[in-house]
């Protein structure tokens, strides 16, 4: 009755009609800001008078929204790498380990998720500015590493718990060493799951902002932090603009696994 | 076979050693990670609230003895709630359609919440901030349609951080929730047809009863996010309403108080890790999506 479609009557179209308000909520916003990155109009005036890609020529034309863009994707490419070899060499102590103590690390490793980042933030803050890291390259790749690393453990510890380890065992008995076996089967086998570490690390680091707001210097400013900064200012449409990069390059990282998770099914 | 198998720690050399250790040394690097640049910070700067300016619990007292600061923290209760009471009331229809609607149609609603939750939070945040502001859509097609003839102020104020956190949690407690309807058999519900119940009754009696655990863990969830929240309130919220998260970086980053910060970061920490553990109490389980 009341879960079957089909089935549902009256009750139906409310709980559809519901849907789709909240979907329309959800989305809207979304297109509203990548149309408006395309208006002529500086207070952001909806419908635009005109149509025009100043904004997007006055973001390419400033070298601090390029060298924030940069220093944004710089560092998010070495958190990925570095929350993926963690995660990895974690999730095998995590999965095949033995020893007393390994759901208490393993909740341990996730805690990061769920405390409020902004005292996580003020802390490193803190221990930052007392040994010099505040505003480093270091620094920021750190902070991230910590937020980013437990999406990382959670993928790859999925992956590992779903892998039959006894196909390992039988390329180390056809004569592979035990290394070999885990570089030639093991890893090839759960590559979706360092994929999707590697996706969610890099959009942890790429997106986040609290943390990049207390690591920041003048010099040295992710592409989250420029934003924050200028909106403090106005709302210039520049931001717009930006952000509609960032929406596109979000589709395009979200479409990858999807297609991905489609290629291993079939 | 034990040959096969890694090598057997149990025993080495004829002699029996104690297994605790097996390949515990893999997650060294990780757990290096966290104490030194997760506990030990946090630790210190809660330290710092008992150390600083002098010892003793002066910031404490501070802290809770002033109608401003209990203005924040109560404020943040409220904001909290009323974006959980929100969420869930658009949440669970949401979630209970998404369950039984034809995949093609739920699908499309699937992949807006993921991108909506992709979505930089600083970008959503400025569209709300744009949206709202006086000169906004919102107002616009308000007094265009003669609804209001002054525009209402949306923004700076409870009105835009209710919107912009209700827009961004709604994600988070829709997917739980559809996980757990999704869950129910529908033969129950028929069950209850069967035995005379309305369809009123059925919702009321049968089928929100059974999706209650999912709608309280989801409810927890939502609400300890939002005690923590830090840009959205500061971006859409006024100063007549600020909430803790602002304060800990206010009092770290324009007053230089790190007593106070600290004071400030322990209540936070105590209630986000007191609500943790009545989930885990109540479900078992911890959701850990969050963001």
């Amino acid at each position: 009755m009341l879960l079957n479609f089909d089935r549902l009557g009256g009750w139906k179209w409310i709980l559809v009609g519901i849907t789709g308000l909240t979907a329309a909520f959800l989305v809207l916003p979304i297109v509203f800001i990548a149309a408006l990155s395309f208006g002529s109009s500086q207070w952001l005036i909806f419908p635009p008078p005109a149509w025009t890609l100043k904004w997007y020529e006055a973001f390419f034309a400033d070298p601090r929204w390029l060298e924030a863009a940069g220093t944004s994707f710089y560092i998010a490419a070495i958190v990925t790498v570095l929350s993926v070899l963690i995660g990895l060499v974690a999730s095998f102590g995590l999965v095949r380990g033995r020893f007393i103590g390994k759901e208490g690390l393993r909740a341990l490793f996730l805690t990061p998720m769920i405390l409020p980042v902004v005292v996580l933030a003020v802390a490193l803050y803190a221990f930052f500015l007392r040994i010099g890291l505040n505003g480093t390259v270091t620094g920021f790749v750190i902070a991230h590493l910590v937020v980013a690393l437990p999406f990382s453990i959670l993928s790859i510890t999925n992956a590992l718990e779903g892998f039959d380890k006894s196909i390992e065992d039988a390329a180390v008995l056809c004569g592979a060493s035990p290394l070999e076996a885990k570089l030639r089967i093991t890893l090839p086998s759960i590559s979706h799951g360092l994929f999707s570490a590697a996706v969610f690390s890099f959009l942890t680091s790429w997106d986040e902002v609290v943390l990049a707001i207390f690591m920041a210097s003048p010099t040295l400013q992710t592409l989250p932090v420029k934003i924050w900064a200028t909106l403090r200012q106005d709302l210039t449409p520049v931001i717009a603009a930006a952000s509609t990069l960032l929406i596109v390059i979000t589709i395009a990282l979200m479409l990858l696994v999807a297609l991905l998770r489609k290629g291993l099914k079939s | 076979m034990a040959l096969l198998t890694e090598r057997d720690n149990t025993t080495v050399m004829g002699k029996i050693r104690p297994v605790r250790s097996r390949n515990f040394a893999l997650t060294v690097p990780a757990l290096l990670l966290l104490v030194v640049f997760f506990i030990l910070p946090v630790l210190s700067l809660l330290l710092r609230s008992v150390l600083e300016p002098e010892p003793g619990l002066g910031n404490y007292q501070a802290l809770l003895g002033s109608t401003t600061y209990l203005k924040i923290f109560l404020n943040t209760f409220s904001v909290s709630a009323l974006v959980t009471v929100v969420t869930l009331a658009i949440g669970f229809p949401v979630a209970w359609a998404l369950a039984i609607m034809p995949s093609r149609l739920s699908s499309i609603v699937f992949a807006i919440l993921l991108l909506s939750m992709w979505t930089n939070l600083l970008t959503r945040t400025y569209a709300w901030m744009v949206l709202l502001q006086r000169t906004g859509v919102i107002n616009k097609t308000l007094m265009g349609l003669g609804l209001i003839s002054e525009p209402l102020p949306l923004v700076n104020n409870l009105v835009g951080v209710t919107i912009g956190m209700t827009y961004i949690m709604l994600p988070f407690i829709i997917l739980p929730l559809y996980g757990v309807i999704r869950k129910i058999d529908p033969a129950i519900l028929q069950a209850a047809a069967l035995c005379g119940a309305t369809r009123w009754q059925a919702l009321t009696r049968v089928l929100i009863p059974l999706a209650t655990p999912g709608m309280v863990s989801g409810a927890l969830m939502v609400f300890v996010m939002s005690l923590g929240y830090f840009v959205t309130p500061a971006l859409l919220g006024g100063t007549a309403n600020m909430m803790l998260a602002e304060l800990i970086a206010q009092f770290v980053q324009s007053l230089v108080n790190w007593g106070m910060g600290g004071a400030a970061a322990l209540v936070l920490l105590v209630v986000t890790l007191a609500l943790y553990a009545i989930q885990l109490r109540l479900f078992g389980t911890a959701r850990m999506e969050g963001r």
